[in-house]
């Protein structure tokens, strides 16, 4: 932690750095999602834009919480907290996955994405461009 | 009392105390949006429908983004102001933290309220998947002309008295059944009479319900009763008032527990003498199945007809001369069309006479046919002449005045969303045709959706098939960019296209028939809007919280600054923290909302 002067001051530098990296990271996230020539995978939308997006907005979300929130220098006690926290987090984003082994269902209805088509493989289900079919 | 550890540190935790409290505070707060998170996802991984994909006009995010990055380098640099001592910097960062606060907050406003008026449909027709085309837009106004049908006005007397929005349900009402177990008429009844103007809304019968001293005196028949002068509630030709509903409804309930007693009194009778006559271990639940029982009960049934009060349970009320009465659409039980002899409000009110013409009237800013190709797939369809066999597609043209064709021109019969559609494949055959050459396809977003700048740009080139091919050839086909203004929080109604002033969108009118589910751009719409409202709801609440905290600090902090400048830097770290935590939700939420 940042406590004398001298290192209150050189930690502003880094802040300053830091908020820089922010936004042009920003900016790239916008970018991979409008700009054609930065448009990873199939043309549009689609689950490499995703993790490449979801990628740059966790390396930004670390950035905040290493520098902004001194996460990179901090006490044994805030670390269990916060890491409480992301487990709970996680613990719920898995969740869903209770839903997948108890799927709803509208009748014989299957949609065209396939979501709902238990006769085929997951992997046909999920795969890429499996909209198209 | 005096708090320990707030400006040293713990020597067992090595922390201040208040330290210790936001962390566990930002935890729960982890969860609390990861829950959210999460919700999102399962709605997306399970949609049964197209998900809107880059919905929102990405403009007002990005630059809340900024704002908030901005925000969060500014209250930091307030602490370490404060870290060494200069309260005049302390003071500039944390106002200019404020005032982001402030910016972000009125551009989520812009962006909610552009979402409140703007207006989705999902038409409903024939075909082998039901129609299913999705138009957005704006909602046109109306008002009611002399002989009390629908009239479109002008967008600029939309604040004038009796304008409704073009999307309302219109009854010629000759007739109201109140239902009196429904004790909450009053809104309905209010505007009831607030649109009945000079028409007279009365009591078709006297209501009348049996006075129970004069039933148990039993010197009169039933009809006698009805007609003896105690049990008179209302007299025929009585006006329709809330008070007089309320009246009526006291009378019905207290006739209702009187019958309600009676039948308890021989239930309970009828209980007693079954035990008595059969001993007390057959008298279980099994019973009632018993047919010594059921005689019982059908011998009850009679007594009990004889005792009861039996007041009706719904009142009609006449209407003279009948009225244009407008509805909302949400006012209904269940949708209805015109010609149908009555419609059913929410509290089951029967409003008789006749469903008048009510078409749904809009500035048309994107058609969707995502779902409709969705669900002709499903059908091992083609979708493209499904789409074509559509409704909107097909239904004759509606000449709204706005497009200019000279006289002598060859006669179109296509209507102008025909018009667009063909434009649309027209550019669509040359984007197929260059992103081939990259190997690479169309989504369904690029062929199925027509977006509102897609619409201006055909318009543009007089919806002329030739000029969109060799205009979508060369590049030179004007779509709006990513940084336009004039439609920073989507289609701009007022002015579409500030270059080409006599661009406008275009005029639909949905006969009542045609109209299926229909709402603005709220959690009603779909899953989508749900989940965006309540996570960017809830984030907005906190960035209104925490900018409470922060301007508390900034506002009272001088007395704290002087008599411990160290405690207050600790208080503006935690309430910084807060703040970067509600950056780093909107750092997810940016991309997950707004770009994918």
């Amino acid at each position: 932690m940042a406590d004398s002067i001298e290192e209150v001051k050189k930690a502003k530098k880094l802040y300053m750095f830091i908020g820089t990296l922010l936004f042009f990271f920003t900016v790239i996230t916008v970018m991979v999602a409008t700009v054609e020539w930065l448009d990873f995978g199939d043309h549009g939308f689609d689950g490499v834009d995703a993790t490449i997006g979801l990628c740059i907005a966790a390396f930004k979300a670390s950035l905040v919480m290493l520098i902004f929130m001194h996460l990179n220098h901090e006490r044994p006690l805030i670390y269990f907290v916060y890491i409480l926290g992301l487990v709970m987090a996680f613990f719920c984003m898995w969740l869903i996955g209770w839903s997948k082994s108890d799927p709803i269902q509208f009748g014989n209805e299957t949609y065209s994405d396939g979501f709902y088509d238990l006769s085929k493989p997951a992997t046909e289900v999920h795969g890429h461009g499996a909209q198209e079919k | 009392m005096e708090i320990p550890f707030i400006v040293n540190a713990r020597k067992d935790t090595g922390l201040f105390n208040s330290k210790v409290g936001i962390w566990l505070f930002l935890a729960s707060e982890v969860t609390l949006f990861g829950g959210l998170f999460s919700g999102y996802l399962f709605l997306r991984l399970y949609a049964d429908y197209p998900w809107p994909e880059r919905a929102l006009p990405v403009l007002p995010g990005l630059i809340n983004t900024f704002v908030l990055i901005g925000s969060s380098v500014t209250v930091v640099f307030a602490w370490a102001a404060l870290k060494m001592r200069e309260w005049r910097k302390f003071q500039i960062y944390m106002a200019i933290t404020l005032v982001c606060a402030a910016l972000f907050m009125v551009l989520k406003g812009i962006e909610y309220s552009a979402k409140f008026g703007h207006q989705a449909v999902r038409i409903q027709g024939g075909g082998p998947v039901q129609d299913n085309t999705i138009v957005e837009g704006h909602l046109h106004y109306a008002k009611l002309n002399e002989e009390g049908l629908m009239e479109e006005v002008d967008k600029g007397s939309k604040n004038d008295e009796g304008v409704f929005k073009a999307n309302r349900v219109l009854v010629k009402a000759s007739e109201f059944t109140f239902v009196l177990t429904r004790p909450s008429h009053e809104a309905y009844v209010e505007e009831i009479l607030k649109q009945a103007g000079d028409s007279k809304i009365t009591l078709a019968e006297n209501y009348q319900v049996i006075d129970k001293d004069e039933l148990r005196a039993g010197e009169m028949n039933r009809d006698q009763l009805v007609n003896s002068e105690a049990a008179l509630v209302a007299e025929k030709g009585s006006e329709l008032s809330i008070d007089l509903l309320d009246e009526l409804e006291d009378a019905f309930l207290e006739a209702r527990s009187h019958d309600r007693k009676v039948r308890t009194e021989f239930l309970a009778a009828s209980w007693d003498w079954i035990r008595n006559e059969k001993g007390e271990e057959e008298a279980s639940t099994y019973v009632v199945e018993k047919e010594i029982w059921k005689e019982r009960r059908a011998e009850d049934a009679e007594k009990i007809k004889v005792l009861t009060l039996r007041a009706p349970s719904e009142v009609t009320f006449k209407v003279d001369p009948p009225f244009t009465l407008v509805l909302e659409p949400s006012d209904l039980v269940k949708k209805v069309n015109v010609g149908d002899p009555s419609a059913k409000l929410r509290d089951d009110t029967l409003v008789t006479g006749n469903v008048l013409p009510s078409p749904m009237i809009m500035g048309v800013d994107a058609l969707d046919f995502r779902t409709t190709a969705q669900r002709a797939e499903a059908e091992g369809l083609d979708p493209l002449p499904v789409i074509e066999g559509t409704w909107l597609l097909t239904h004759k043209g509606h000449h709204d005045g706005h497009d200019d064709h000279a006289e002598g021109e060859e006669v179109d019969d296509r209507n102008e969303f025909k018009k667009i559609w063909d434009c649309h494949m027209a550019w669509l055959d040359v984007e197929k045709a260059r992103l081939a050459e990259k190997d690479r396809e169309p989504t369904a977003n690029d062929k199925f959706r027509v977006n509102w700048d897609q619409i201006l740009a055909y318009q543009n080139l007089d919806y002329d098939v030739e000029k969109v091919k060799a205009a979508s050839k060369d590049k030179s086909l004007k779509r709006t960019g990513l940084f336009d203004f004039n439609a920073m929080a989507g289609a701009n109604h007022k002015t579409p296209d500030k270059e080409f002033p006599d661009l406008h969108f275009p005029h639909l009118e949905i006969p009542r028939a045609n109209v299926g589910f229909e709402s603005s751009f709220t959690p009603k719409w779909n899953t989508y809007y749900a989940i965006y409202f309540t996570i960017t709801g809830l984030h907005g609440l906190h960035v209104i919280g925490g900018a409470l905290v922060l301007g508390y600090y900034l506002f009272f902090g001088r007395k704290m600054y002087e008599s411990n400048p160290e405690w207050l830097a600790n208080r503006v770290e935690v309430g910084g923290l807060f703040w970067h935590f509600v950056d780093l939700v909107w750092i997810f939420l940016f991309p997950i909302l707004y770009l994918m």
